[in-house]
């Protein structure tokens, strides 16, 4: 399954509104501006995932993970290297020395922020489809890439595809790229996918 | 399952009720045992559940709360727009709530105040409650995590204490290297300053000692070996006198001095240099500069030191112009040529130690780069300045002394204020005090040093014993009765101050009194008192000079100096 340009276009345009709400948040909640770069959007099927993946986290990853329910389901997550990780905190928390290792209270941060991007896509997502999604509680894993792809695609007998958005955290002169992986089945991307040609189809009149 | 409740359970017949059971023991583990704050609301944000732990640490109780608005019993959550987490929530997103990005939900006093916070820290998790897909309210959980957070606090501190002790002890370490690596150039620039006059006195010395050399050849040798030696001499009285300055050992023999005198005598001593470059040297001296409160010695040093830089890097042929004026309430000497100067980048480095605007191993221009350095300090010591003016490089250099004129009154003129500028010329042993007579027992365990002295005793007439040790000193001393004894400070077994300690024990008629001079290389003002207090009358710096050895062997025996007979051979 392959987004054509105007698809990707579009999906990028939407997820952008949901980056602005999410840094808008940010910046409220940190006293610090913080922007998140326009997305660029691509999908591949859960066995491309890793090695499109690897070349961008190489080491061990940071990621926020949220399942999904109703009638569009899945695994939704941010995922960061964990130098990215450490820095992210670091910059919204005014750490004053830089620290090399997440504690506890770092993760925590890491995981109300992988919350307020994954809330603002996937909401952003339940209104364009009309539809009721359920989260489940984001937990914040440190593993491997191999590990991670492994913990969200086992015991799915379902093709899965996975919508890969790059972006970045801008805060203070600094930037912090990261990932955001939607893992949805084919039924779920397809509706997905008329749904946003519907919504560009609307654009456009 | 071996409790009579368990039984109990285990034998109920309604799925139902054993579910509804266990869905009470549930709520009832939640009211009374959980370890964190649980509320539950309505869709209307109605409080619903308030658990035990949310009484013991708000001092609400649940009566007062239950059925009311959470945000009207907390007003506050609106104030600090945490209000919104509850509206999502109802649309059906779980919102976190980190410590560090929020401190707390709902103000409670923290367990325990050693932490220092106001506020209990709180990790906060806001969940949708739904049935049926419909939202039917929240529930919310409140962890205490100031312990953890004082934990990582502490933590964080004793990191960061370590990487900055690494920092700095790094930078020690660099530091360290630095200087590590500036002692180690300098010793090579040392080492190669002090091996090229040592080259021309072997040399010679081997020519000498094969006796082949023709006496005009001969002549050349001693002078070239005599030249060279004194080259190395003033090479380690730089040494010394940096080493001091950095000690803050020097001290100034502070007496008002003519500084006229003191620039001529300077002058007089590199008159041959300039003669030999063909250099022009211009002298512009006001007699109205003098007198100036210093050390003439010093004073002369820093002249001296001036000229020979000004010598050194003027070519062939050129210019050198010492001037001598007084400017309102202080003295300036200025020295000026029409050398190689300065380049704008070096001029700042110029008065530093060990610096050299060429120090490649290549250098046309020997020397340890220490001359103007002793100058600063010297003139700093003095109260004056120093400072320098070069339009750059092949465009000469002009230094300038400034020294406090000092008005002094002095009626009579006193013998020691009397600059005596020693020059650096050949003083004549022939005019010294005659030693005939006289018996001198030299202790050195240096043979060379020990011969030498000897020589220059003997052509003075007096007669001359000679000891290796102290030892062997003790026993010349009873066998000969000389009336002198020299002795070397630093020998192998026993020292020059004990050999003295021992004699001074000696009854006067075994020689207990014999008047003594201490040699020795180390020329501090602590080892002259050392010198004194051991028992020695006299305090001789090494390398020898053979007038002044000549003159404190007759001042000891009590014979006068005949000081006119000092014969300044060039000079005159």
């Amino acid at each position: 399954m392959k987004l054509n340009e105007r698809q990707r276009d579009a999906l990028s345009e939407l997820i952008n509104i949901a980056f602005a709400r999410t840094g808008a948040a940010l910046s409220e909640l940190t006293g610090h501006r913080v922007l998140l770069e326009p997305p660029e959007v691509a999908v591949y099927r859960t066995a491309e995932l890793r090695p499109a993946l690897a070349k961008f986290v190489p080491g061990d990853v940071a990621s926020i993970h949220q399942v999904f329910a109703g009638p569009i389901a899945g695994d939704a997550l941010l995922l960061l290297n964990y130098a990215g990780a450490v820095q992210l905190t670091d910059l919204l928390t005014d750490g004053h020395q830089p620290s090399n290792f997440l504690d506890e209270s770092a993760r925590e941060v890491l995981t109300e922020v992988g919350n307020i991007l994954l809330n603002a896509c996937l909401g952003m997502f339940g209104n364009l489809l009309n539809v009721h999604v359920t989260f489940s509680v984001p937990r914040l894993h440190l593993e491997t890439l191999d590990d991670l792809i492994e913990s969200t695609t086992t015991e799915k007998t379902e093709m899965h595809y996975a919508l890969v958005v790059y972006t970045a955290f801008q805060i203070r002169d600094s930037s912090v790229k990261g990932f955001l992986v939607i893992v949805l089945s084919v039924a779920s991307l397809d509706r997905l996918i008329q749904e946003v040609d519907a919504w560009e189809a609307q654009q456009g009149r | 399952m071996g409790s009579a409740a368990g039984q109990m359970i285990g034998s109920m017949s309604e799925t139902g009720s054993k579910e509804t059971l266990l869905n009470a023991a549930v709520l009832h583990w939640m009211h009374d045992l959980a370890a964190q704050g649980i509320v539950t609301t309505d869709s209307e944000l109605n409080i619903i559940e308030w658990n035990h732990w949310m009484e013991a640490h708000t001092g609400k109780r649940a009566p007062e709360v239950m059925g009311k608005n959470l945000l009207e019993v907390f007003p506050e959550l609106r104030e600090r727009r945490l209000d919104r987490n509850y509206k999502w929530a109802l649309e059906g997103q779980v919102r976190v709530l980190s410590q560090a990005l929020h401190g707390y939900l709902i103000a409670m006093s923290p367990v325990s105040g050693e932490h220092g916070y106001p506020q209990m820290q709180q990790a906060v998790r806001i969940s949708p409650l739904s049935h049926d897909e419909r939202i039917i309210g929240t529930l919310t959980i409140i962890e205490d995590v100031t312990e953890r957070v004082a934990r990582e606090a502490e933590l964080q501190a004793q990191i960061e204490e370590r990487s900055r002790l690494l920092s700095s002890e790094k930078l020690a370490r660099s530091e360290a290297e630095r200087a590590n690596r500036l002692k180690d150039e300098f010793l090579a620039t040392i080492s190669h300053e002090l091996r090229n006059p040592l080259n021309a006195i072997l040399g010679w010395a081997h020519m000498m000692r094969l006796g082949k050399l023709t006496p005009a050849n001969a002549e050349r040798a001693v002078e070239t070996i005599y030249r060279n030696a004194k080259s190395q001499a003033q090479l380690v009285a730089d040494l010394l006198d940096v080493s001091r300055i950095i000690s803050g050992k020097l001290r100034l023999d502070v007496r008002p001095v003519d500084l006229i005198n003191i620039v001529n005598a300077a002058i007089d001593s590199i008159r041959p240099a300039v003669d030999a470059k063909g250099i022009r040297l211009q002298k512009l001296l006001d007699s109205a500069a003098g007198p100036i409160s210093g050390d003439a010695d010093r004073l002369q040093q820093i002249v001296w030191n001036l000229l020979t830089n000004a010598v050194k890097f003027t070519p062939k042929g050129g210019r050198i112009q010492v001037k001598v004026q007084r400017v309102d309430s202080h003295v300036e000497v200025v020295v000026s040529d029409s050398g190689v100067g300065i380049s704008k980048e070096f001029l700042p480095y110029v008065f530093d130690r060990f610096r050299q605007a060429d120090a490649s191993t290549t250098r046309i221009h020997g020397g340890l780069g220490l001359g103007l350095s002793i100058v600063h300090q010297l003139v700093d010591l003095h109260g004056g300045s120093v400072s320098v003016q070069s339009e750059g490089e092949g465009k000469g250099a002009t230094f300038t002394i400034t020294l406090p004129f000092v008005g002094v009154i002095s009626a009579t003129p006193d013998a020691e204020s009397d600059l005596v500028a020693k020059s650096d010329n050949v003083i004549s042993l022939d005019g010294l005090p005659s030693l005939k007579g006289l018996k001198v027992l030299v202790v050195d365990d240096d043979a060379d040093t020990r011969e030498l002295i000897g020589e220059v005793l003997r052509e003075c007439g007096s007669e001359v014993i000679t000891s290796p040790s102290a030892a062997e000193a003790l026993v010349a001393l009873e066998q000969h009765k000389p009336d002198i004894l020299i002795s070397d400070l630093g020998m192998p077994d026993e020292d020059g101050y004990s050999l003295i300690s021992q004699i001074r024990a000696l009854p006067s008629e075994r020689g207990g009194q014999i008047p003594a001079a201490a040699l020795t290389a180390y020329a501090r003002a602590e080892d002259r008192m050392r010198v004194l207090r051991s028992g020695f009358q006299f305090h001789l710096p090494k390398p020898v000079d053979s007038a002044e050895l000549v003159t404190v062997v007759a001042s000891l025996a009590g014979r006068a100096y005949e000081s006119n007979h000092i014969e300044h051979k060039k000079n005159s």
